[in-house]
């Protein structure tokens, strides 16, 4: 226990401290105090006057929402033995469809929310489906087939809101805002960004959880990422599991591009932030692609981000810290705990 | 339509394919040995960076090359011993890898240049002066083609034929060819498999570095924040859309970079009389990969130990 879990989590806290350590020292900031600052862009604690705890929480709840939805995107595509690169597109994708439908008049105002949400998760699967179509009928590698949907889905989005769906009140490249009824209701009422998107994103990671490692569809999904012929002999249509884990993936991230609509920015504009589909890719391989952990290693990210970015609004350090730390962590769990198994040496 | 398609928009099309060929193939050099290589994009920003601060410290463009592939071989080096030590999945390396070039290069562009440019100092480097034609000059679609290149690009233009020398009439190629598609027999047969692969990864370190060197040393003259731009999923794309082949590869770099070359010519130019959207061009690179991939284009056969 000790030898095989604790230690290799200490090693890897270690590791991200030097890291931090270093870049902090080689941006010329002093250490005790950057450390502090990054505390304090985690938590909120130490409170000061201009950033406390409700400024904290606003910006880790609001990327833990979505670094949660794209994690577990990623995870259960892997579950299925499928690795979805694809989540910034389908997450794009999605938050456009959520922006249209939200913006449309005439709906109902009671159903207008949950048809955003819908249209957002059905355009992310949508885009998900051909890569896993590729997959199963021509063999296509779903890493590079996904790459090019993450392309697609970024040119095909701006031609759409530069061209075909841009708010015909102003000249700025974005869609109109959506309808109050499509909204999401922030967390609290002193936040800005931290919608109850989160809400919904907990209890999907529950869901999953639930799913996957409790019901029949589960055992086989993960029966058919462990061992695709094994699976096939023992009787489990391993191409309809990969398609339907795959489908879920996409709707995923194509939820959490809709969150980010309905829930913050309320529209979808030029350079909305599809790097958050990426940023998944670490939450999963963190979690050991567990939906429950999945919680706890979206938080950990999130709260990363919001202490690099602290750091670099107080004290100019660059906020790429948190990426190069992210790197660093994605090579150390990849090499510690997600070896290839191989027959050859 | 005549005053589109002139020489000048190939010569331009060569200019922006240059770095495509390169990386493509320094991708076919990694996936030949059997090394799936999606940090092409993470080699070409940080060999860029490496370019840019090398070159502008010395003033001497040359050096910045020697910096960039110094660097593109650690971060293959990296990629080599991830894989083969370590057995972490190829696509993982990958991502961390990018993850690392593109937080690293930004973090000390932010810290060594952009103060050197608050301070009024210049971030533009001494670039490889383009070559002369000589009395070639005078043959008008040389002329128009090779008019103001760099040497890089002749390299990258004879490369392909290099390569495809070396992979079908050498024993090296054959050792490549086996251990690419069947790493166990090659073994058996006494191949240095894991040798051929760090050598691969390596190659794949030099080329893709070169591509974000030329980027700097002979395209802009500086470095910016994620200047290669998704280049190396392009090159990605072209590799798997010319076949793991070193003619086919540079073939679709050269398509892709006309793709993006008339990008920039049609930009706010009507054609017939309309507005052709410039993201659609634009998108086109990976759609027809797409469209390979979905078999259309007849059968699309990677090397069969790719991954392992």
């Amino acid at each position: 226990m000790f030898r095989t879990r604790v230690l290799p989590a200490l090693l890897g806290a270690a590791i991200v401290m030097t890291a931090l350590t270093l870049l902090i020292a080689a941006a010329g900031k002093p250490l005790g105090e950057s450390f502090q600052i990054i505390l304090q862009g985690a938590t909120g604690y130490p409170r000061t006057d201009a950033y406390g705890p409700a400024d904290a929480w606003d910006a880790v709840l609001h990327d833990m929402t979505l670094l949660l939805l794209t994690g577990l995107a990623v995870a259960v595509a892997l579950q299925a033995g499928l690795f979805n690169i694809g989540a910034a597109g389908q997450l794009l994708v999605g938050a456009l469809a959520a922006a249209w439908a939200g913006a449309l008049q005439g709906v109902p105002s009671g159903v207008h929310l949950p048809a955003a949400l819908l249209a957002g998760a059905a355009a992310g699967a949508l885009w998900a489906f051909i890569p896993v179509w590729l997959k199963v009928r021509r063999g296509a590698h779903e890493v590079i087939s996904t790459i090019m949907f993450n392309y697609i889905a970024l040119y095909l989005t701006h031609w759409l809101v530069t061209e075909r769906l841009k708010d015909p009140a102003g000249d700025a490249p974005q869609t109109a805002v959506i309808a109050e009824a499509a909204r999401l209701p922030l967390l609290r009422e002193d936040f800005l960004q931290a919608s109850w998107g989160l809400g919904i994103a907990v209890l999907i990671a529950l869901g999953l959880w639930l799913t996957l490692y409790r019901t029949v569809w589960g055992y086989e999904t993960r029966a058919t990422g462990a061992n695709r012929d094994a699976a096939d002999a023992a009787g489990v249509p391993t191409a309809r599991r990969m398609i339907e884990a795959m489908l879920v993936s996409g709707a995923l991230a194509g939820l959490a591009g809709a969150i980010e609509v309905c829930g913050t920015q309320y529209r979808f504009f030029e350079g909305f932030p599809g790097e958050y589909g990426f940023d998944g890719i670490a939450v999963a391989l963190l979690a050991g692609n567990h939906p429950a952990l999945a919680l706890l290693s979206a938080w950990l990210m999130s709260a990363l981000r919001s202490g690099a970015y602290h750091l670099h609004a107080e004290t100019g350090a660059p906020k790429e810290i948190a990426v190069v730390v992210q790197a660093v962590l994605i090579l150390y769990v990849a090499a510690v705990y997600l070896r290839k198994r191989r027959v050859e040496g | 339509m005549s005053d589109i398609f002139d020489g000048q928009l190939f010569g331009a099309a060569i200019r922006q394919a240059t770095p495509l060929i390169l990386a493509a193939l320094g991708g076919l050099m990694s996936e030949r040995v059997g090394v799936i290589n999606i940090g092409l994009e993470g080699k070409i920003l940080m060999g860029a960076f490496a370019a840019a601060l090398g070159a502008l410290l010395t003033g001497s463009p040359l050096i910045g090359l020697a910096c960039a592939i110094l660097v593109g071989l650690t971060l293959a080096l990296l990629h080599a011993v991830a894989t083969q030590e370590w057995r972490t999945d190829h696509i993982v390396s990958g991502v961390a890898i990018n993850l690392l070039a593109l937080g690293l290069s930004t973090y000390l562009f932010r810290q060594i240049i952009v103060p050197r440019e608050e301070a009024g100092e210049t971030s533009v480097v001494n670039m490889f002066p383009p070559m002369s034609l000589g009395g070639l000059e005078n043959l008008p679609i040389l002329n128009a083609l090779f008019k103001d290149q760099s040497w890089l690009t002749l390299f990258a233009l004879a490369l392909p034929f290099i390569l495809l020398g070396l992979l079908t009439r050498t024993r090296w190629g054959l050792r490549v060819y086996a251990v690419g598609n069947d790493s166990i027999k090659a073994r058996t047969m006494g191949v240095p498999v894991k040798r051929m692969r760090y050598l691969g990864v390596l190659w794949s370190g030099v080329f893709a570095s070169m591509a974000g060197a030329f980027l700097v040393l002979a395209a802009t003259g500086q470095f910016r924040e994620n200047m290669s731009a998704g280049r190396g999923f392009i090159a990605l794309a072209a590799l798997i859309f010319g076949r793991w082949h070193p003619l086919g590869a540079a073939g679709a770099a050269l398509g892709f970079g006309f793709f993006e070359a008339l990008q920039m010519r049609l930009q706010g130019q009507p054609v017939f009389g309309m507005q052709l959207p410039t993201d659609l061009l634009l998108m086109l690179p990976y759609l027809l990969t797409v469209i390979a991939l979905m078999g259309l284009l007849g059968k699309m056969k990677p090397p069969s130990d790719l991954g392992n």
